[in-house]
């Protein structure tokens, strides 16, 4: 698919097509485990967006889950998350590391994790992951944290989001 | 008695009353409305009556407008026009005399000044390419209006008519007495979109090599709106996604197209050796005796030679079809057609396929042996399919119309294809196909409830699909897979019952979660013998008729002998989610003393018994469930015994009529309970896991992900 007929998939054709439409959301879930000082997150995302941002920003072929799936897809999935997701914990940004991938039905979950972390004060995420694409993709983010449950809801305009903890 | 001292006594009296008052009101003495969600649907559900019985069937005096088509339509392949000449004649069945009645412009939503564009918020992105910014800011927009050159009397005298939008009301010289028909006649025209580049439930495909065009045609003609007791006049406007209410009628159809084009449309074609070759029709004859793979009736060599040339001239296509909600038409030069039959309880229906050679051969292997797979599945789990073919055609969206369908999918450029671009044509394919039977047969009001058709055509889909290839990968319809959606932004979800033009996440409100809802019903709440009873007597009591939800409901309910209102008004009136955990476990031991059985907690650690149990005592735990979750559903509890076997046990919904929010009920057994989770194999939509397992479950999915890799 060229860049055109994408745009127009994305301009046009939600608004008068017929099949059924389906929605841009991925869901970010966060949690700080005490015992390994660690935060855990898991992110999903519907596998065929993914698959069509990395097709066209990396100009590879991924074919997620078929026979011909492409054997270094964690590179640029790797690559693509360091791109499109920043954390800063107590005001400094933090690296994370990239544990893996797996598929569910018509989802991919990827999982990473921050070590060494003895105190969450605040949380600052930034999240455009597939917003540059699809211009009407949501970002929902759901934290576990001190036993404090909170969410946040990022999109292509509101891209950043501050959680406290004090 | 001083001022004073009467001042002071009003004031301790005064403080004393507003003292009580409060007391009262914490002591809960103010009243309440009935909040139980086990409370019947009675306030949601329209009171039954002699057309509508309170069983869901209809009733004595159920009545249903007809209306009859016989139409003349021009395909001008050079300008990329349709124009047509109908004449209507509609049979008011109700007991009401009409003063008017409403016809159908759906082409108007593409009208320049269509109201359409005007209802979508929009926002200036950073750059587009030209392309898309020419088609998004046109100079010029596209004109795909209806150009209605008349309306008149059978003897051609002007017939009075009003055009508001997408709809026309025909003013009648006179009222429309029950059980009298009227017959008028409309002659008109329209461009064709290119459904390609703006979009659109129909419209042409263009291919720059040899300059073709593929039509797929719908919404062509000014069709009747629905009268019924229900909503008076469907006269709702097309804005463009809730899709249509229609009269079942018969009509007379001829098309004339260029001479060389190959064309399928709803209906029995009349004129079979004016419009095929004798070689055609010999290949015709031999598939309609084929069962058991697709028969070339025009080859994909033969397609791609006729495709190189155009024909000056003409041919007409003569069509008869009786008891149709609609017509639609697919007409190509580039088309290869097959045709298998397909034995119907006995009777013969045709599946027949129309594509382009872009669109072999994935058409070619799986299109036709799809449709035939939709007929037998759904066949089996409503009635047998009552018309005499089923269509599918490479238009490239998904649509449907009865008797024929355009589906998506094609191939790489070297003919090769993906898994999923097999299983996406094919889902889409059995999807469209399956909409014969809903709406197209069950013929719901898709205008106000887009589920309605998408969700219980969504439901049988699967089914269709896991008859097609045993692990065909489903992806929408099974619990697990709603999850995300229903435990998404509330601000962002709405109820099932919302009208379609207003729903946020249609795929999943309309389709997804409907289709959902029946599974769990089905393989859950009711079993499939009692769902799969009721949902056929559904299926066969609307058939040819105008149902609603409450039809739905009721019939589903009547049916079974099963009280559902509780999981109609959960699933489908609210946007509450299923999450019900574990709380607490206490385990008891039993000792007899004379005439009295004592039960002694033991208060180790785990679900292990200490020392001090008496052999002879059973197991006995008292188990508290909460419920944080809005939803009453079944809890779902398998219990693990120390010798590693497990007992499933379900306590119906009904469990939580007391209290929503928390219940305690005892299990014992004689052997020891090592483990305790809920709902372990995701039949219920739980959107929170982690209060599902006793002892608690520590690990989380990340924990277990990182686990399994790290091995």
């Amino acid at each position: 698919m060229n860049i055109q007929k994408l745009l127009l998939l994305l301009f046009i054709i939600p608004l008068l097509s017929s099949s059924p439409h389906k929605y841009y959301l991925s869901l970010t879930q966060i949690e700080y485990k005490n015992e390994s000082r660690s935060i855990q997150i898991s992110i999903n995302v519907f596998m065929d967006d993914i698959e069509i941002a990395l097709n066209k920003k990396y100009q590879i072929d991924l074919q997620l889950t078929s026979n011909q799936e492409l054997k270094n897809n964690d590179d640029y999935f790797k690559k693509y998350l360091k791109e499109k997701l920043h954390l800063k914990i107590n005001d400094f940004p933090k690296e994370y590391n990239y544990i893996g991938k797996e598929y569910d039905g018509d989802l991919v979950y990827f999982y990473l994790e921050v070590e060494n972390i003895d105190d969450i004060k605040s949380l600052e995420v930034e999240n455009t992951i597939l917003t540059t694409y699809f211009p009407k993709q949501e970002n929902l983010l759901k934290t576990k944290i001190y036993n404090k449950y909170q969410s946040l809801l990022l999109t292509a305009k509101k891209t950043k989001g501050l959680l406290k903890f004090l | 008695m001083k001022n004073s001292t009467l001042f002071l006594l009003s004031i301790f009296f005064i403080g004393t009353t507003v003292f009580a008052q409060e007391k009262t009101i914490k002591q809960g003495l103010q009243g309440h409305t009935n909040q139980n969600k086990f409370k019947q649907l009675k306030d949601q559900l329209a009171t039954p009556n002699s057309q509508r019985t309170a069983s869901g069937a209809p009733g004595v005096n159920y009545t249903q407008q007809k209306v009859d088509y016989v139409m003349d339509i021009v395909l001008d392949d050079e300008n990329k026009r349709i124009s047509g000449k109908e004449t209507i004649v509609y049979h008011n069945n109700s007991k009401d005399e009409l003063a008017y009645l409403w016809v159908q412009l759906d082409q108007n939503m593409r009208a320049k000044d269509s109201k359409t564009p005007d209802i979508q918020p929009s926002k200036i992105p950073s750059s587009m390419p030209v392309k898309s910014f020419n088609l998004n800011y046109p100079k010029t927009p596209f004109d795909g209006g209806f150009n209605i050159i008349s309306v008149t009397n059978l003897d051609n005298s002007n017939l009075s008519h009003t055009i508001n939008q997408t709809m026309m009301r025909i003013n009648l010289p006179e009222p429309l007495a029950a059980g009298k028909t009227f017959s008028f006649k409309i002659n008109w025209w329209y461009n064709i979109n290119n459904h390609r580049e703006i979009g659109g439930r129909s419209g042409y495909e263009h291919f720059t090599e040899n300059g073709n065009n593929n039509y797929v045609i719908a919404q062509f003609f000014p069709r009747l709106c629905v009268y019924d007791n229900v909503e008076g006049w469907q006269n709702d406007q097309f804005w463009g996604r809730s899709e249509f209410a229609l009269e079942f009628g018969d009509y007379t159809v001829h098309i004339t197209t260029p001479k060389d084009h190959m064309l399928g449309a709803t209906g029995v074609l009349q004129n079979e050796s004016e419009v095929l070759s004798r070689k055609e029709l010999k290949r015709l004859a031999k598939a309609k005796n084929t069962f058991d793979q697709p028969v070339l009736i025009r080859t994909q060599e033969e397609a791609t030679k006729i495709e190189k040339s155009k024909s000056s001239d003409t041919k007409t296509w003569k069509f008869e079809a009786k008891n149709v909600r609609d017509y639609a038409f697919a007409s190509s030069r580039k088309f290869i057609w097959d045709a298998m039959a397909v034995d119907i309880n006995g009777k013969t229906v045709m599946a027949y396929s129309l594509y382009s050679k872009e669109a072999n051969p994935l058409y070619g292997e799986h299109s036709t042996r799809a449709v035939a797979q939709t007929l037998k599945t759904y066949s089996k789990y409503t009635f047998d399919y009552p018309y005499h073919k089923a269509i599918s055609v490479d238009g490239q969206m998904g649509m449907e119309y009865p008797q024929i369908c355009f589906n998506p999918g094609r191939p790489d450029a070297d003919g090769t294809y993906s898994d999923r671009t097999k299983y996406r044509m094919i889902k889409v394919t059995i999807h469209e196909v399956g909409h014969n039977f809903f709406p197209m047969i069950v013929n719901s009001d898709e205008r106000q409830w887009t589920w309605m058709d998408e969700g219980l055509n969504s439901y049988v889909e699967m089914l269709a699909e896991l008859a097609y290839d045993k692990d065909f990968p489903i992806t929408r319809g099974y619990p697990k897979n709603i999850i995300k959606y229903m435990n998404g932004d509330q601000s962002k979800i709405a109820p099932i019952m919302t009208k379609g033009d207003n729903v946020y996440s249609f795929g999943s409100n309309a389709y997804g979660k409907p289709a959902t809802a029946l599974w769990i019903l089905r393989e859950t709440i009711m079993g499939p013998e009692l769902f799969d009873h009721a949902f056929r007597t559904y299926s066969q009591r609307w058939m040819f008729k105008h149902p609603t939800p409450a039809d739905f409901f009721r019939t589903m309910e009547d049916a079974s002998g099963i009280d559902l209102d509780w999981f109609w008004r959960g699933w489908f009136y609210t946007t509450d989610v299923t999450d019900i955990g574990i709380k607490n476990v206490k385990k008891f031991h039993t000792k007899t003393k004379e005439n009295e059985v004592r039960f002694i907690e033991d208060t180790t650690k785990g679900l292990g018994f200490g020392d001090a149990k008496d052999s002879n005592s059973k197991f006995h735990y008292e188990i508290t469930y909460n419920k944080p979750g809005g939803l009453v559903m079944p809890i779902i509890v398998y219990y693990t015994y120390k010798d590693g076997t497990k007992e499933r046990k379900v306590y119906p919904a009904q469990i939580w009529r007391f209290n929503d929010k928390e219940i305690t009920k005892v299990f014992s057994s004689s052997k020891e309970v090592t483990k305790i989770t809920i709902d372990p194999n995701q039949e219920t939509a739980d959107v929170n896991t982690s209060n599902n397992s006793w002892p608690k479950e520590n690990k989380n999915n990340f924990e277990k992900f990182k686990r399994k890799i790290k091995g």
